[in-house]
Parts: C-alpha cells; structure tokens; sequence
C-alpha cells in the first residue's frame, strides 16, 4: 500500500496518465509562450516561475517537516499532508535539474567540439592537441560503452568486475581510466606542493609589522608539525614548572599552535563565513524574487 | 513539568531552537528587503550611498586597459560550482568587465567547469556585447566549456594562460585545490591578477599569489560598487544590517554565556557554594530529573540553544497510522 500525493499516482490510472500528460504540455507550453512573446512579458514569464519554483524550497524550509517519516506513513492531518507533499516535492524538483543537466552537458560537449574542431580545420599550431582531445574522448566513450554492454550482457554467474573475466574492453576501459586519466589527476594534484612553495616563497617576505607576525606565526605552524625540532622543544620546555605547576607545557609548538588556531583563525574565518552567507542569501533573496537588475539582463 | 517542543508535529528546524533559526532568517530576509526599498526612495530623492573604496575593483579598468595595451587577452574563470547564487554574482561582475573589454575591442576568453554555467555565460556575455551595440565583436568560441572534472579543468585552463599569453586574470566564485594552479600559472605568464573565492580555505592561496583578492563578502558588494544601482546598493546596506545583528548576537551569547559560567564557578549557587537543579533538557525537552544534580556550565540556555540535538525520543511519539479506515490517494 503507497500513499500518493500531488506527484505521484497509482499505476496505469487516469490520474497519473493525465499527469504525465500534464507534465509534457505545461513545460511545451511556457517554452513555447516563452519564445513568442514580447522580451517585457517573457521577464513576467521567467520571474513567475523563479518565484514558483523558489517559493517551493523556501516553504520547504519554513513548513515543519515530518519527523521519522516512514515510507508507508499516511499525514494524519492537514499539516503533515502538506509537510509530506513539499519533502517529496524537492526529489522531483532534483530529478528535473538532473534532466535539464544531461541537456545542457551536450551542450557544453558540443562546446568544446567545435573549438577543438575549428582549430583543426584551421591548421592552429595546438591542433594536435585538439586532436588528440577528440580521440581520447571518442575512446573513452566507446571502451565505456562496450565494457558497460559485455557487463550487462555478461553470462549468469560471471562477475565482470574481477579481472581474470575481463575481456580487451574491460582492459582498453582500465587502462584509460585508471591508467591515464587518474594518474593525470594525481600528477596535477601533486604540482600544488610545489606551487604552495613557489607561493609562500613570495609571499612570506618581511615588508611590514603586519609580515613579520604572519611570518612568525606561520613559522610556528610549520615548526609544529617538524618532530625534529618540535621534540627536543616539546623535552625542553616540559622541565619548566612551579612547584606541581607543568607551566612550560603551555609553550610547546602543539599548544601554541593550537591556541592561535583556535583563538585567531577559527574566529577570523567564521567572521568571513557569516559574511559570505549573509551575501549569499541577500543575492539568493534578489534572485528569487527576481529584483536583481543587474542578473535580469 | 515535562514537554516536548511540538513533538510529533514539528520539524528538525524548529524542536530544538524553537522559532530561533527560522525568525532569525526571516529577519536578515526582511533586513535586505526594507533597505532596498529605502535605497529605490533615496535614489529617487538624488541621494546616493557611499561604499568604501575597494581596491581589486578599482584595478579592473586598470587590468583591462593593461591587457589591451600587450594586446593580449582577459581570462575570466567562475569556479568549479554549479549553477547558484555564487555563480550568479561572478557573471555579474564578468559582465563589467566583458563591457569594458568590450569597449576596448580586447579579446576575452571565459572558461566554465559547469555545462549550466557555460550556457548562462554565454547568454550573458552575448547580452553585454549586443546592449554595447557590439554585437560584431562577440565571438562565441570566447566562452568554453573545459572540463568538469577539477583537474582536467584545471589543466586546461592552466594551458589556455601559457599558450594564450593571458595579460589579465580574474578567478572569482567557488574554487577548490586548483586555485593555487591558476593563479600560479598566470603569475607565470605575468598577468595582472584579481581573484575572490568563498572557500575561505583558499582564500589564503588566492592572497599569496595574485595582486588583489576580494574577501569574504566583498565578492557580493561588487556588483554593487561596479553599477551603484539602488537594489544592490540597498541590499549591500541590508547585509551590513544583518552582520550588526549576527555581531550583536555573539557579544550577547558570549555575556550570557560568561555569566552562566560566572554564576557555576563563582556566584551563590556556584562551585564552591553549589547549586543544585531539579530540571534538565534532554533531547529537546524539558524533563524533571529523578535526583537534583550540580549545575553545570552547559545547563545554561545558550548552550542549549546553539548546540541542537536530535531526539530519538519524537521517534517513539509519533504513530502514523498507515491503514486508517478512509484511505483517500492510497492504492495498492
């Protein structure tokens, strides 16, 4: 027994035909609407349905959620009906920003196609990278496929993922991913080190008071995690003490760093952060209600 | 006295700080909305609102008149997010600049990691050229979908800086380990760089290697500094309003929460004279305690309030028939 709400609707009934019917006119509707009218009423169009949409996560967050739901619960009353149709609402709403994405992602492959194809059309003096862009990409798409249908269509009680069932696809496939494209994310990962060293070589110079004690600080955040001197420090300062008092304990490089993390860096980054959220739901607030001329043009 | 905060009715947002949270929002909401209602009235009175000078914006001319100078062209880079408010505001301040490139007839190249922002820039940046009257000097292949995949987008973005020779740079929304690539690499290529990011994670990145970096909210004020247009010089004003909230809320939480510690450690009913309660709140409620117990410094409302905890017991309350006699919408 499932409960449907506004979204749903028990199989092969008129109900959910006529709203999968629904679900196809409405959008042709306002594309169509969109496309023929004036550029004054479009703004109308587009503001209406910003707001509608919007409008459903900011109920979402200002109508009390049902709590513990089960998947076989029933609202026992107004509340929690409208509770139920607004959680199950906000899948929906992710299952359309999922299809509208596969969309625009053609669009985003056909991007970089006609770049890398005008470039060799042109004869660019990179096109053999273009190239070699386009064949990698027509690679990995077909061994992806072929090793996604040989798994689908692999006898019963063969597992396709051990290697000893593997066929050239699933080799072709791993060697592509795993071989060349994760192994090229790791090695441009890895140049971050060197550029944190090229960056901080720059950066940490004496200039002013304000470098010395960024300068100084960062020295003891580094020296922190150094065991060959934050050790025999650590040894050092331990014999510090009044009477049971472990007083020199308070001047370890852990301590000190831990004190300036927690004392100047945890405080100075949530400033930012409140400052960025309020931003962020100041331009959010704009956007919804569509007042933000700047983001209408 | 034993109650639950609404149990069986309300939701997560509101058992254990109450109506707190959602009020809170609710007020920084109608803080933005009032002000720029008050910015539209002043506007329409001559007045204008001051904004303190910054720095990275101010460069922007200077960044582009550079770039056309070497005739060389301007990279813009939105980050790796998708499409939201962070994106939204670093097309925005794209679209400055692209107006002023523009102008100048300098080339610009803007690099997207999201197939949904690659479609908006592109709108976007048509519109700049098209209300400049421009429209002949757009070329479409100058924004680009790359990659979506971080490090193959930073790759490629790192090889259009070398090979494009870029003179100027900016990198503003959502960035993650690649920053340090982009702005080290366009520091290689001697571009003029702004950068704003809000990860504040890689804020630090973005300090150390370009020429200005926009803090925090800095990157929201922007559009405003950039068009001084009364909704976003009013919402500017109202977020100010709402850090003065957020800040008088932390002074007034650390008082309180100072007195609650004050009043265990040294007052009448403190450590060395103890005080003793009959009340605690366990799991979002109020219960009676079997035994009076000492107080102690996370007895005090404060803590209660910003510390939310979920009650397994709202499990046990709620009984949500799932056969009742009139099963209107159910079917098999």
């Amino acid at each position: 027994m499932i409960w449907h709400n506004f979204w749903t609707g028990p199989n092969n009934s008129f109900l959910l035909w006529l709203r999968i019917i629904l679900a196809f006119v409405i959008p042709s509707a306002l594309f169509y609407s969109i496309r023929s009218v004036s550029p004054f009423t479009r703004k109308i169009i587009v503001a209406a349905a910003f707001f509608f949409t919007g409008g459903v996560y900011v109920f979402y967050f200002l109508w009390p959620q049902p709590i513990h739901r089960q998947p076989l619960d029933i609202p026992r009353n107004l509340s929690e009906s409208i509770g139920f149709m607004l959680s199950d609402s906000v899948p929906v709403a992710a299952d359309v920003a999922n299809i509208v994405g596969a969309f625009l992602l053609g669009l985003g492959v056909y991007s970089v196609f006609s770049i890398h194809v005008d470039k060799i059309r042109k004869g660019h003096r990179d096109s053999p990278f273009s190239i070699a862009l386009i064949i990698s990409v027509f690679l990995m798409l077909f061994f992806g496929y072929l090793n996604y249908y040989q798994t689908l269509k692999a006898p019963p009680g063969v597992n396709m993922t051990l290697p000893q069932n593997w066929h050239f696809a699933q080799y072709a496939r791993d060697f592509l991913f795993n071989g060349v494209l994760q192994q090229m994310d790791a090695a441009m990962f890895s140049l971050i080190a060197f550029y944190i060293l090229s960056a901080a070589y720059r950066a940490f110079r004496i200039r002013s008071i304000e470098a010395t004690v960024l300068l100084a600080t960062a020295l003891i955040l580094v020296l922190k995690v150094m065991g060959v001197v934050a050790d025999p420090w650590s040894q050092l300062v331990h014999g510090l003490h009044f009477g049971n008092n472990q007083f020199g304990d308070n001047f370890t490089f852990l301590n000190i760093s831990n004190f300036l993390q927690n004392s100047f860096q945890s405080s100075s980054i949530r400033a930012v952060d409140f400052g960025v959220g309020i931003g962020a739901l100041a331009m959010a607030l704009r956007l919804w209600l569509s007042i933000d001329k700047q983001t209408g043009t | 006295m034993s109650y639950y905060l609404a149990a069986g009715t309300w939701a997560n947002q509101y058992t254990d700080t109450g109506w707190f949270a959602v009020a809170l929002t609710v007020l920084l909401c109608l803080f933005v909305l009032y002000n720029i209602a008050l910015s539209h009235k002043k506007f329409k009175e001559g007045k204008t609102t001051f904004i303190r000078r910054i720095a990275g914006l101010n460069s922007i001319d200077e960044a582009v008149g550079r770039a056309t100078e070497m005739g060389r062209p301007v990279l813009m880079v939105p980050g790796l997010g998708g499409l939201g408010p962070v994106v939204v505001q670093a097309l925005t301040i794209f679209s400055s600049i692209t107006r002023t490139a523009a102008k100048f007839a300098n080339p610009i190249i803007l690099c997207c990691a999201d197939a949904a922002v690659y479609t908006v820039a592109q709108e976007t940046i048509r519109d700049v050229y098209q209300s400049e009257g421009l429209a002949d000097r757009y070329d479409p292949s100058s924004v680009r979908f790359v990659s979506d995949r971080q490090f193959a987008f930073a790759a490629g973005v790192s090889g259009i800086i070398l090979r494009d020779q870029v003179a100027a740079t900016f990198f503003m929304g959502d960035f993650y380990a690649e920053s340090l690539i982009f702005a080290e690499t366009a520091n290689m290529a001697g571009a003029i760089q702004i950068a704003s990011s809000t990860q504040t994670t890689q804020t630090p990145f973005f300090i150390a290697s370009c020429d200005y970096v926009l803090i925090g909210d800095e990157f929201y004020a922007a559009s405003a500094y950039l068009s001084r247009e009364p909704t976003l010089t009013g919402s500017m004003t109202g977020q100010d309003w709402c850090k003065m909230m957020v800040i008088f809320l932390v002074v007034l939480g650390a008082i309180i929460n100072t007195q609650e510690i004050a009043r265990v450690t040294f007052g009448p009913g403190g450590i060395f004279n103890q005080h003793y309660i009959n009340q605690d709140k366990q799991h979002s409620a109020i219960v009676n305690l079997p035994a009076a117990r000492p107080a102690k410094s996370s007895d005090s409302p404060i803590e209660h309030l910003f510390n939310p905890q979920d009650d397994p017991s709202l499990q046990k309350t709620i009984v949500r028939d799932q056969n009742p006699p009139d099963r209107k919408g159910a079917s098999d």
